[in-house]
């Protein structure tokens, strides 16, 4: 016993534990439900990274979960603990399709600089909001953020079942579809996106900044010991709003590509719980901007396995969710220790 | 040596952690209604030896025998069930909750219910109303001064019935009252028949309340012997090998020339302590020593005037320019060399290394991608110059003996030339040769023109070295007096507030000018 809680003390090979446990788990689970598991679980790698489809679908799903990933871990460096994600990257969306509302027919050169800009603002105002209540009146940044993801939801939802709605859907809550200069461009005839580079672009100056820079080592700090880091000149509050703008303009880029590639106009239902998976990805890579990146697209495989689980084994697509969800319990439990280095 | 019937005894303890060998070999006996005072430079590995009896850490190897039986001490529970209880360095009570609450939670017959049983918190109180008698005990801890801090732990430890009592440097911030009441009580507990040891760095604690001293360097107890067959200067040319030189320890006068650092009508308010109206001129090369029983606002005096606090009154200047005051983002980081109380919480980051810690007290002249490599560099420059040991630039800070983390605090602080220090306590925690390094680095700032702000309780000190000192009570300068003119006595009563000396203190202040 003691043994296994030195081993469960270093975090890479907490890592491999919790890989371990969570093949055994899928295997139980196919099991459970009168499969085969091994061949199951065979499909189900294939469906993620079996050829080159599959691997452009699990890019595609990986994207918006790196985003969110990223808009977790920045926060995390000055032991915020942010569950807004998906608030951020709803926010987003709505503020982008408001720029793109207002423009109309542009060419994408003009465009799309814009619309991302008018995400990134939204979803940084969104993370900002729940920084300047932890910052001013000290409000708890997960429970805010928590309910900011409600409202962002339901403010989607009413701009498309109201104002913006597009009336020749015939009843279809949504947009009308976006103008062609809206959308952001596709690689290689698949789905996967600009987005994509975005995110890998943003995690690796995320690194660089946060592990070289000055500034990385103030939140360093702040996070350690607060009281030594505001004497040696920091500003707190000024930090806390810039970690929870920028993680929230990083999420609010994943929402304004969700709406412009994928949907191809604003609507309910825009992401596939990508702002909890991102959240469970920061984890899983302990708060590593570099280690993501790998992390999100393995999470974003098991969110493309979903189909093939459809396909050949009648399993609902809900099956990757209760995946991910029991991947979430085996990474709490293993990494129990992890909290107490977050909080600071 | 040892005596005859050994209550405790230490065989060939060993203990290293990475490449330092805390402790090497250690035998050492205790007897039973015996003081034993523990000596040794910072970092010797007093503290390491003792947290091994503690229960701390695991020895790498050796033995731990109580009444001549072996015992495994594999924590500070199974210590505690062996009748072992320890006074720690760094405190242990939780600040958020009273005195009374940190009590309880420390006392083992604690019933489950705590509202039911009045006998329970009396008994608990019982320790506190006699050795503490001016600390209520619904005051939050936080609120409370180190001196009474540590009244705290010892009473804590008390009420577990320890048999077998630690105590790690407990006089370093205690005034002379204090910790005369403290050797007191240390002698009654022995004549009780308990087992004490004494980890100091001050020989007025050897000479008052030990019986044999045991002396620790590079993790061996390298000498011991009776206090009665000794002497004070014997013991130290014993601990440092030498005598010491009193080269640097001469401070000029200040310079007669107009104000540098004007400390103007400042009121601040935490946590239900208060300061008034305080209004302080220091020239350059000056030091004022602030003379104050502990909680009279000393500290949040100084977190004020280093902008941790924010001021509802008054300002901060230093050379005509405003630095801290209500309504602004303080403007002192750099100017201004603070050391405060209790540094290993309120100086350092522990958990990250010497050189990051080290490169705080310039932070905000670090570049936005800093050259680490050079930082290092500075960094070893200032583990020499200050003899800071482990001299390892990658060390967790947290990781240093409580001396040793001390030195790296100061020598941060000192390292640039400073316009005003603010030294709690500076040499809080030192032995004797590093504390006189520390007096050097800190005179060598003033007499290059810094103001100093010395808070102290250690009349001796201030006696000695400040210019003039102010006395603080109940968060109000009661008054100002050259140190030439001041004596123990009346600065001592100025220091309780007593009615007719606080207005011969207005009277010097009056001519103060
Ligand atoms: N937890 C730890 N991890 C690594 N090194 C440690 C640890 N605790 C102590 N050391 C090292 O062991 C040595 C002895 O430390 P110790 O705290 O016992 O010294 P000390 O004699 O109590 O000194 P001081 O008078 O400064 O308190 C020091 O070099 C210190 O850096
Ligand atoms: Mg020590």
């Amino acid at each position: 016993m003691k043994g296994l809680a030195a081993i469960v003390q270093h975090s890479s090979s907490r890592g491999a534990l919790s890989a371990l446990l969570f093949t055994l788990a899928c295997l139980g689970f196919f099991w459970l439900n009168g499969h085969q598991p091994v061949a199951l679980f065979r499909e189900m790698v294939l469906g993620a990274f079996g050829d080159g489809y599959a691997l452009s679908e699990t890019l595609v799903k990986a994207t918006p979960i790196l985003f969110c990933a990223l808009a977790v871990a920045l926060p995390a460096r000055l032991g915020l603990i942010s569950v807004g994600g998906d608030g951020q990257l709803y926010f987003g969306a709505l503020t982008g399709t408001a720029v793109i509302l207002a423009l109309g027919d542009l060419s994408a050169p003009v465009m799309l600089p814009l619309m991302l800009l008018g995400a990134a603002a939204g979803g940084a105002l969104w993370g900002a909001l729940a920084g300047a209540l932890r910052a001013r009146i000290e409000v708890n940044e997960t429970i805010s953020t928590l309910l900011l993801n409600y409202i962002a939801v339901l403010l989607v939802d009413y701009a498309v079942h109201g104002p913006w709605k597009d009336q020749s859907n015939l009843g279809w809550p949504a947009t009308s579809p976006f103008p062609a200069g809206a959308i952001l461009p596709t690689f290689f005839d698949t789905r996967v996106h600009l987005g994509l580079l975005l995110a890998v672009i943003a995690a690796v100056l995320l690194y660089i900044f946060a592990s070289r820079s000055r500034w990385g080592l103030g939140l360093t700090l702040l996070r350690s010991n607060q009281r030594v880091g505001r004497g040696a000149g920091i500003n707190y509050p000024l930090n806390v709003l810039l970690v929870m703008g920028i993680g929230g303009a990083l999420a609010g880029l994943a929402g304004i590509a969700e709406a412009s590639v994928i949907q191809g106009r604003l609507q309910g239902g825009l992401s596939a719980g990508y702002g909890i998976s991102g959240f469970l990805v920061a984890w899983l890579a302990g708060q590593k901007f570099l280690l993501i990146i790998p992390l999100a697209v393995l999470m974003g495989g098991l969110q493309a396995s979903a189909d093939s689980l459809q396909l050949f084994a009648q399993m609902p697509s809900s099956s990757a969710v209760i995946l991910q969800g029991i991947l979430f319990a085996i990474v709490l439990a293993v990494g129990g220790r992890w909290r107490e280095r977050m909080v600071p | 040596m040892p005596p005859t019937s050994s209550r405790v005894e230490l065989r060939r303890l060993s203990k290293r952690f990475g490449t330092v060998q805390a402790c090497a070999g250690v035998d050492l006996h205790l007897g039973a209604g015996e003081v034993v005072a523990l000596l040794g430079e910072n970092g010797a590995g007093k503290s390491t030896l003792m947290k091994l009896l503690y229960g701390v850490y695991p020895p790498d190897s050796g033995d731990i025998l109580i009444d001549g039986r072996p015992v495994i001490v594999d924590s500070p529970r199974r210590a505690r069930a062996l009748g072992i209880g320890m006074v720690f360095q760094q405190f242990s009570l939780i600040p958020a909750l009273s005195v009374r609450e940190n009590l309880m939670l420390a006392y083992p017959g604690a019933p489950w219910w705590q509202g039911s049983s009045a006998g329970a918190w009396s008994r608990v109180l019982q320790r506190l109303e006699t050795l503490a008698p001016e600390v209520h005990p619904n005051s939050k801890v936080a609120e409370l001064a180190v001196g009474q801090r540590q009244q705290i732990e010892l009473i804590k430890v008390l009420n577990l019935d320890a048999s077998i009592v630690i105590l790690d440097e407990p006089t370093s911030v205690l005034t002379p009252q204090e910790a005369e009441r403290l050797w007191g009580m240390v002698r009654q507990l022995a004549d009780s028949g308990h087992t004490l040891v004494f980890i100091t760095h001050k020989m007025e604690d050897v000479m008052a309340c030990t019986d044999r001293v045991a002396v620790m360097r590079n993790g061996q107890v390298v000498e011991e012997c009776r206090v009665a067959d000794t002497t004070e200067q014997a013991l130290v040319t014993r601990m440092m090998g030498g005598s010491l030189s009193e080269d640097g320890l001469r401070i000029d006068s200040p310079r007669p020339r107009a104000h540098r650092v004007w400390m103007k009508n400042i009121s601040a308010t935490r946590q239900g302590e208060h300061i008034r109206g305080i209004d302080l001129k220091l020239m350059p090369g000056e030091i004022l020593g602030i003379a104050g029983v502990s909680g009279n606002g000393q500290h949040l005096f100084a977190d004020a005037m280093a902008g941790l606090v924010p001021l509802t009154e008054g300002e901060l200047i230093i050379d005509g320019e405003v630095v801290v005051g209500p309504k602004m983002r303080p403007a002192i980081a750099g100017r201004l060399g603070y050391i405060p109380e209790q540094p290993a919480v309120n100086a350092v980051a522990g958990d990250l290394d010497l050189t990051i810690n080290a490169a705080l007290g310039r932070f905000k002249a670090l570049a936005l991608f800093p050259d680490w490599d050079a930082e290092r560099k500075r960094t070893e420059e200032l583990i020499n110059a200050f003899n800071v040991r482990p001299p390892d630039p990658a060390l967790a800070v947290g990781q240093l003996s409580g001396g040793n983390l001390q030195k790296l605090v100061v020598g941060r602080e000192l390292a640039t030339p400073r316009e005003l220090i603010i030294a709690c306590y500076p040499t809080m925690g030192l032995d004797a040769g590093a504390a006189q390094a520390i007096y050097q680095a800190l005179f060598k700032q003033v007499s290059a023109g810094a103001c100093m702000l010395w808070i102290s309780e250690d009349l001796d000190d201030l006696l000695q070295y400040a210019h003039r000192i102010a006395v603080l009570h109940a968060g109000e300068i009661v008054g100002v007096i050259e140190a030439k003119q001041a004596d123990r006595y009346s600065l001592g009563t100025w220091m309780t507030g007593g009615v007719s000396s606080s207005q011969s203190i207005a009277e010097t202040a009056a001519l103060d000018p």
